[in-house]
């Protein structure tokens, strides 16, 4: 099969169109075609050796195909099913052998394109909103790169939860993408302080909470801005990692609490893995999630797909289509 | 009057008893004749510069006693009126002038002696069982120094809610004090490894929520043994305060929750201060809660209540006594 194969880490040109042979399904996994795979910051991670894992490696961590093979034992997927998942690496390739726990169903009125589309990102601002802070009707939540992947769809949930929702973008550009998501108040950072901001919309007293994928550009000013017992859920660095913290810093900034969140713990069950895309699938089958799909790439163009994302000028999701 | 003063930090020798005329209230404030003052670790920390105050100062941050004059504009108590406060320095004394919005009633069925021995810890253990993580019943705690000023609290706090207590002591005697507080299963730290029994204890999956004001010594092994997306409460550092660490340590332990919460910002409105103050001293009158008084020193022997509580040596509260 074709297949993008990073044989050692590096830029994006380190990763190659090759033919590879298909993989087998173990017992307990299955064989998906791939028919759309989603291009996520994680997948830069790995690539560039930031995230490690043994190589040669197939990087893409999420898709959405149609099951074509079963290994021994599996008994909740069949031939045929329209599936989608997160969390399995090798997504950039025709075929992906992946468990069947991890596999979750599409229902008709997604297509495949939305599916791969909001798997990783969905489920994020899903759980950030649900259970990383359980954001209420008239709280405030500041949320950075308003108009970024996980962004854009944290900004429509916590508007959809009843919140005020302030965010940050880069550009006028991505700050109107956010504010045509619902966020009350966009912030250009590029251009403003967001601590003197946040401080003045909120008339000193700070937000309940921030959601912040960011890290390390913005974590000093994070604790400036909240109020007394909020919450900081960092669930990304794009900007790089946060570096130590001093735990008497979030005491003294207000008794404060603080999260540094991955996905995986939050669908780790399939339980709860079923429970959280149904969910999500349902706001988009009902538009109450809108998403934004950028710029889809054939395999072969996958490198580009990742110079893209990385010069962070494109706003919306980047999908490969093998 | 007599007082205790700090005129330079250090170690329990740094404390005076010194003759201070005894303060007449401005138009906020109330003038109390302290029956009781409360010990604390915190005052350890004022008195050798961990926590800086502007010298010269007067130890103490929990009193009880009698208020003997008011100033111009104070409504919310009287000339006579039993009253408590915690959070404002200078109660080393035989006297304080306290800002009247800080005293609180204490009602029949608590006495003096008691009221200063639970403002402070009885508010602490509150907040955290109550507020911070609110436990619910079934769920499983670690509290460390389970026979601490506070320790002994939350276990009494936390059993009555209904929550399994997993406790660490460093004796045999300290043992019996932390299982008749209510205590599950009781941890001597000094001969088994309690991350170890911990996991045992949990089946592996780990408690909930850690409350620890033991801090250095500690909390590594504390996010060790906390399950998924549950929460390490620090509130101390008895042992030396935790050193920056790495944020990602909390992604990697399994999505953890971190605060380093204070009293100060759960009693920050006059509100709050009454209700949760309120909430303790009920649940002393009805014997719910019980207070051990450990050892009473006079005033003028508060080096020796110092090194008590520093060495280790004192289970209980202790008061000094004017």
């Amino acid at each position: 099969m074709k297949a993008i194969r990073v044989q050692h880490t590096g830029g994006p040109e380190v990763m190659e169109l090759v033919e590879v042979p298909t993989p087998q399904p173990k017992p307990g996994e299955v064989l998906v075609k791939v028919a759309v795979a989603g291009v996520n910051s994680i997948d830069g991670q790995f690539r560039d050796g930031r995230l490690r894992t043994p190589l040669p490696f197939i990087p893409g961590q999420e898709g959405a195909g149609v099951v074509t093979a079963l290994g021994e034992h599996v008994k909740s997927v069949k031939v045929g099913d329209r599936v989608a998942w997160s969390g399995t690496l090798g997504s950039y390739a025709e075929y992906v052998a992946a468990s069947a726990d991890s596999l979750v169903p599409i229902p008709d009125a997604i297509s495949d394109q939305q599916a791969a589309a909001a798997m990783v990102h969905g489920l994020t601002a899903h759980y950030l909103v649900n259970d990383a802070h359980k954001l209420k009707a008239g709280e405030t939540a500041l949320v950075h790169a308003a108009a970024g992947g996980v962004g854009l769809l944290l900004v429509q949930m916590a508007r959809a939860i009843g919140a005020r929702v302030i965010g940050t973008a880069s550009s006028d550009e991505k700050a109107k993408l956010a504010r045509e998501a619902g966020a009350d108040e966009v912030i250009v950072f590029t251009r403003q302080d967001f601590e003197s901001e946040v401080k003045r919309l909120t008339g000193g007293k700070g937000v309940e909470v921030v959601y912040d994928g960011v890290g390390n550009a913005t974590f000093e000013k994070n604790l400036n801005v909240m109020r007394l017992r909020g919450m900081l859920v960092l669930y990304g660095m794009s900007s790089g990692p946060v570096p130590p913290v001093d735990p008497a810093k979030l005491s003294e900034k207000g008794s404060l609490y603080m999260a540094r969140t991955t996905l995986a713990h939050f669908t780790a069950t399939r339980e709860e893995l079923l429970a959280r895309t149904s969910a999500l699938f349902a706001m988009i089958a009902d538009d109450t999630l809108k998403l934004r799909i950028a710029k889809t790439y054939s395999l072969s163009e996958a490198a580009e797909s990742h110079r893209d994302m990385e010069a962070r000028k494109i706003a919306g999701k980047l999908l490969v289509i093998p | 009057m007599k007082a205790i003063q700090v005129k330079q930090t250090g170690g329990p020798e740094a404390m005076e008893l010194v003759d201070l005329p005894v303060p007449e209230p401005t138009a906020n404030e109330a003038v109390v004749k302290l029956s009781a003052s409360g010990v604390n670790f915190i005052d350890v920390y004022h008195r050798e510069g961990r926590y800086k105050v502007s010298l010269p100062f007067t130890p103490g941050q929990e009193g009880a006693g009698v208020v003997t004059a008011v100033g111009a504009d104070v409504k919310s108590v009287k000339v006579g009126d039993r009253v408590a406060w915690s959070h404002l320095l200078g109660s080393y004394a035989e006297y304080e002038a306290v800002q009247a919005h800080r005293l609180v009633p204490i009602p029949d069925g608590v006495t003096d002696q008691q009221a200063a021995a639970a403002m402070l810890q009885g508010m602490t253990a509150h907040y955290l069982v109550h507020d911070t993580y609110p436990l619910k019943r079934g769920e499983t705690t670690l509290v460390h120094a389970a026979a601490g000023g506070v320790g002994a609290l939350l276990v009494q706090m936390a059993h009555d809610i209904g929550a399994r207590v997993i406790a660490t002591v460093s004796t045999e005697e300290k043992a019996k004090i932390a299982r008749d507080a209510g205590a599950d299963q009781v941890i001597l730290y000094t001969q088994s490894d309690f991350e170890a029994e911990t996991k045992r204890l949990t089946d592996g999956q780990g408690v909930d929520v850690v409350y620890d004001s033991v801090g250095k010594t500690t909390f590594e092994k504390g996010l060790n043994v906390i399950r998924p997306r549950g929460m390490m409460a620090l509130f101390g550092g008895s042992s030396g305060a935790v050193p920056p660490f790495d944020p990602i340590t909390l992604t990697q332990k399994g999505s953890l929750f971190l605060t380093r919460p204070s009293l100060g910002n759960y009693i920050a409105t006059r509100e709050e201060l009454v209700a949760r103050s309120s909430a303790v001293f009920g649940m002393m009158a009805s014997g719910k809660l019980k207070v051990r008084i450990g050892h009473t020193y006079p005033l003028a022997e508060a080096q020796r209540a110092h090194r008590e509580l520093e060495g280790r040596m004192t289970t209980g509260k202790l008061l000094l006594i004017p």
